[in-house]
């Protein structure tokens, strides 16, 4: 593409009275090359889109423009896909940080526009990748209460959606349950289980294709082109879909090994399950010699909330047992229930059920309830342990005792679910207790392969309401995604981006850094080790080229040489003019959400500092550092997301992977002859924005220490 | 067996079901412990059981601990807990339920007498005279010789107040329309009497 570049500064939100935009606009078109440069006080305005389009409509199709955040307004400077927008951030990084009409602070501007006009040199745009044959039918693992949901909502929405069940029938867990708990005001209530009828509505559809008493056998390709192979009872059968749910749900625990319960040992110790199946027959019995029962305790927490066994707290189980003592007192009004609990966790709308449940004079212990021993003397059960508010032993005889047995998620299981044919391994990354992993805050329902969603209990333990929002939620999602595929657009979080990488094949050197270090498994490799990229299933962070040692991984708009060019555009001044530079790389998902947040409240903070942002700190190379020390630049400051176990990074690894990175860089470093203190990574997240002046100013006044960087002037 | 068999009256919902019967007794089953009434209540250093505590005992059908509960007699009725609560129990209410109760149960607590002592002595002036107050609530609950000690403890209190004209040694005068409040009382008197309540006061 030829460029014809447009550049324009908004005076606006005083830029115009904190710089000489004279002056920058003589950076712009004698050092930056640029035909011309115009100004104008509302860019954002009506008068100003309309002059920017007035150029556009002249030939110009290289939009520069010097104003505020290009996370603001970034939908009104859009003039279609044929116009590259590139923004300058004079607003919130420039004039609202640093004090104005300083020489440092104008020198800060220039440098900027130096980098955004080297940035342009190598910078196209993006040709999406559009796969063949796309389909935009979703695959739904599991026939349970989350799987009917998904696939029901998958239909509705107007899709075709695929249904793999295990077993003969559809439904699952939830099937069996007698009532379900309240779902609607006043949450009082006991509802009817809606299961059968939501089976009969997935049977019923005509968009919805069902398979029983099948597994999924092989899951090959990418969003838009997962080819699945299914394994029926007759045989198997092959389906081309665009997106998956992982809906399998979870298992409820075995209480067996607690032998403090008794469960197993005595016939009337039974689970939440065994106790739907006793409701169910309208008269709750008890399964040793079929009396009636009037007094039945429900012990909470068995295996939950304990480090030794299921170390979560299993969500459903609180209100699965207030549910269970409700109906005991329907079936029997002259039945009584004791509830020993360690916390009640009957959350939300649950609150109003839980208030029922007391005033219909259901008996609440508190206590540890793995502490609890159930012991039978003479044909007659005793729970004996702790209340913790009235500090006294409880020996309580009943004639029926029912275990909260917490859930296992399916994924935690030695079987195969998916058996997605990646080179990451069959199955979705686990991170804790068996769930697969996603990005917690932002993306519940991502997991760490693309076009893969996991809802339900399977995701993380959640009570029937939960579920079904969870499934609805992943239908869209895997709506969004068939639709993005189908454009050649990534998801989440750069949804609607074209770009992709592009791998210069020739200088390979077989390395499998990209492929081990693809944090979504978009890189597949063959059996020499060269990359094999499946462009469908990659998320664009960039990981793969801030990995590749040979720098033959790039984006049209998003390169190493482009990176390399900005921190080399930078005008370090001579060591005798004591203008140090520190040149920052941050994250463009948190750290320059911070930056920008900073700027919003005015906070100042050192006006050495050029801030480069990147898709991920995962796409740092190191070649950047060097290429930066080597200029003369007195520090480089890496801003990226908390990494660790509990992470934040959108990208899973990519902060870390900048930290092991680095790690190797204090060798380079010492080649040149520098301290390794001149690079620092530092984590921030979205709130932390009070903190980056302390970070930038305590990094400058360092750096300060150290005296300048010798390479200056070679 | 038997420990268990005793064990179980602990939890035995008989005495539970006479209090839920109580005027506003029945908001004592939604208390769920979370104790808010206790660290907002003004009066809690005194009480030996904070509200939810006795609330606790209630659903737990412990009638002795909660007859012998000096925590409704030291509820000033300030409201605070009652606002505060996420439950919505009206505790101040619950509390005027449990005293009544307790009066009828021939509660032999010194502060039940108190509020006994303390609403007669009010009710002849429309005033409270403290000197009256104090001499025979003391005479009563502690008997001539046992007021005597509790009196000498208690100068340094007095003293101060006697010297300084807060203990007056003359009755106050009455308010006007005294009549009026006597009607009052009357009136609710026999009202409560009409429903079957025993007179209260």
């Amino acid at each position: 593409m030829d460029k014809k570049i447009g550049f324009f500064i908004c005076t606006g939100c005083g830029i115009g009275e904190a710089l000489d935009v004279a002056a920058l606009c003589k950076v712009a078109t004698k050092e930056g090359k640029a035909p011309s440069c115009k100004q104008h006080p509302f860019l954002c305005g009506q008068e100003g889109l309309e002059f920017i389009k007035k150029d556009i409509a002249e030939g110009v199709n290289t939009v520069v423009i010097a104003g505020c955040s290009s996370r603001m307004n970034y939908d009104v400077f859009d003039f279609g896909p044929e116009v590259i927008v590139e923004r300058i951030n004079f607003r919130e990084q420039v004039v609202w940080c640093h004090p104005a009409n300083d020489e440092d602070t104008q020198m800060t501007a220039e440098d900027y526009i130096r980098m955004a006009m080297a940035k342009l040199k190598t910078l196209e745009l993006p040709e999406p990748f559009v796969p063949e044959d796309v389909s935009k039918d979703v695959l739904v693992v599991g026939g349970g209460l989350t799987g009917l949901t998904a696939a029901l909502e998958v239909a509705e929405a107007g899709y075709r959606a695929v249904l793999v069940e295990k077993e003969s029938n559809l439904g699952g867990y939830t099937a069996a349950f007698y009532k379900q708990a309240p779902s609607r005001p006043p949450y009082t209530d006991l509802e009817p289980n809606e299961v059968p009828a939501k089976v009969q509505a997935v049977t019923d559809n005509p968009n919805i294709k069902v398979y029983t008493s099948a597994v999924v056998e092989k899951i090959e390709g990418g969003p838009g082109k997962f080819d699945v192979t299914i394994k029926t009872a007759g045989g198997s059968a092959g389906e081309r879909v665009g997106a998956v749910i992982l809906a399998t749900g979870a298992k409820p625990f075995d209480p067996t090994p607690l032998e403090n319960f008794g469960y197993g040992k005595y016939p009337d110790v039974i689970t939440q399950a065994q106790m739907e199946e006793l409701a169910a027959k309208g008269k709750i019995t008890r399964p040793s010699d079929g009396k009636p029962v009037q007094r039945v305790a429900f012990i909470q927490c068995v295996g939950s909330r304990d480090k030794e066994h299921l170390p979560y707290c299993s969500a459903a189980c609180c209100v699965e047992s207030l549910k269970q003592a409700a109906y005991l007192k329907e079936l029997n009004p002259e039945a009584q229930a004791y509830v020993f609990y360690k916390d009640l966790r009957a959350t939300g709308k649950y609150e109003h059920f839980y208030k029922r449940l007391q005033d219909l004079g259901t008996v609440f212990v508190k206590g540890e309830t793995s502490a609890i021993k159930i012991e039978q003397s003479g044909g007659q059960l005793v729970v004996q342990g702790e209340d913790v508010i009235l500090r006294e032993k409880v020996n309580l005889p009943v004639d029926l005792v029912v275990l909260a047995n917490g859930m296992v998620p399916t994924t935690a299981g030695e079987e195969n679910i998916l058996n997605l044919a990646y080179r990451q391994g069959p199955e979705l990354p686990i991170l804790k207790y068996g769930f697969p992993d996603s990005h917690f805050i932002c993306f519940p329902y991502e997991t760490r392969r693309t076009g893969v969603y996991a809802a339900g209990s399977v995701r993380a333990p959640m009570h029937v309401p939960a579920a079904v929002e969870d499934a609805t939620g992943a239908a869209l999602k895997a709506i969004q995604v068939v639709e993005s595929v189908s454009r050649g657009a990534a998801v989440h979080p750069r949804s609607g981006d074209l770009s992709f990488p592009e791998f210069f094949m020739q200088r390979c050197t077989q390395c499998k850094r990209c492929t081990e270090e693809c944090p979504f498994g978009a890189i597949n490799e063959d059996e020499k080790g060269n990359p094999l990229p499946e462009p469908t299933r990659c998320r664009r962070c960039g990981t793969c080229m801030g990995a590749c040692p040979e720098r033959i991984i790039s984006f049209k708009n998003y390169s190493v040489p482009m990176i390399g060019n900005m921190a080399k555009a930078i005008e370090v001044p001579e060591e005798d003019e004591e203008k140090p530079r520190i040149l920052v790389f941050a994250c463009e998902n948190d750290a320059i959400p911070a930056l920008d947040m900073a700027g919003l409240q005015r906070m100042q903070y050192s006006n050495w500092v050029r801030i480069i942002p990147v898709r991920c700190l995962g796409s740092l190379n190191l070649v950047w550092i060097a290429d930066a020390m080597s200029k003369g630049i007195d520090g480089v400051l890496l801003l990226g997301c908390k990494h660790g176990d509990d992470y934040q990074c959108h990208f899973v690894k990519g902060s870390e992977l900048a930290g092991i990175r680095l790690s190797k860089v204090s060798e380079t470093l010492d080649r040149l002859g520098l301290e390794s203190e001149r690079v620092q990574i530092q984590e921030v997240s979205i709130m932390d924005y009070d903190q980056i002046p302390g970070i930038i100013d305590r990094f400058a006044a360092r750096l300060d220490e150290l005296g300048p960087n010798p390479m200056k002037g070679f | 067996m038997s420990a268990a068999n005793e064990q179980a009256s602990r939890f035995d919902p008989g005495f539970a079901r006479e209090f839920y019967a109580l005027e506003n007794g029945e908001y004592a089953k939604l208390c769920m412990q979370c104790g808010l009434c206790a660290v907002t209540c003004a009066s809690r250093e005194f009480m030996d059981l904070p509200p939810r505590k006795l609330f606790k005992l209630v659903q737990a059908g412990d009638k002795e601990a909660v007859l012998q509960s000096q925590t409704p007699w030291l509820c000033t009725s300030c409201m605070t807990c009652t606002v505060r609560c996420p439950r919505g129990i009206p505790i101040i209410d619950v509390m005027h339920g449990l005293k009544y109760f307790l009066i009828q149960q021939g509660s032999k607590a010194p502060v039940a007498l108190m509020s006994k002592i303390f609403a007669e002595n009010m009710l002849r002036r429309g005033r409270v005279f403290e000197l009256a107050l104090t001499n025979s609530f003391f005479l009563k609950a502690y008997g001539p010789v046992g007021a005597i000690p509790i009196a000498l403890k208690m100068r340094s209190v007095g003293q101060p107040m006697l010297l300084k004209g807060r203990l007056p040694l003359k009755p106050p005068k009455k308010i006007k329309g005294l009549d009026q409040v006597h009607k009052i009382v009357k009136k609710a008197t026999e009202v409560m009497k009409r429903e079957g309540h025993q007179d209260g006061v």
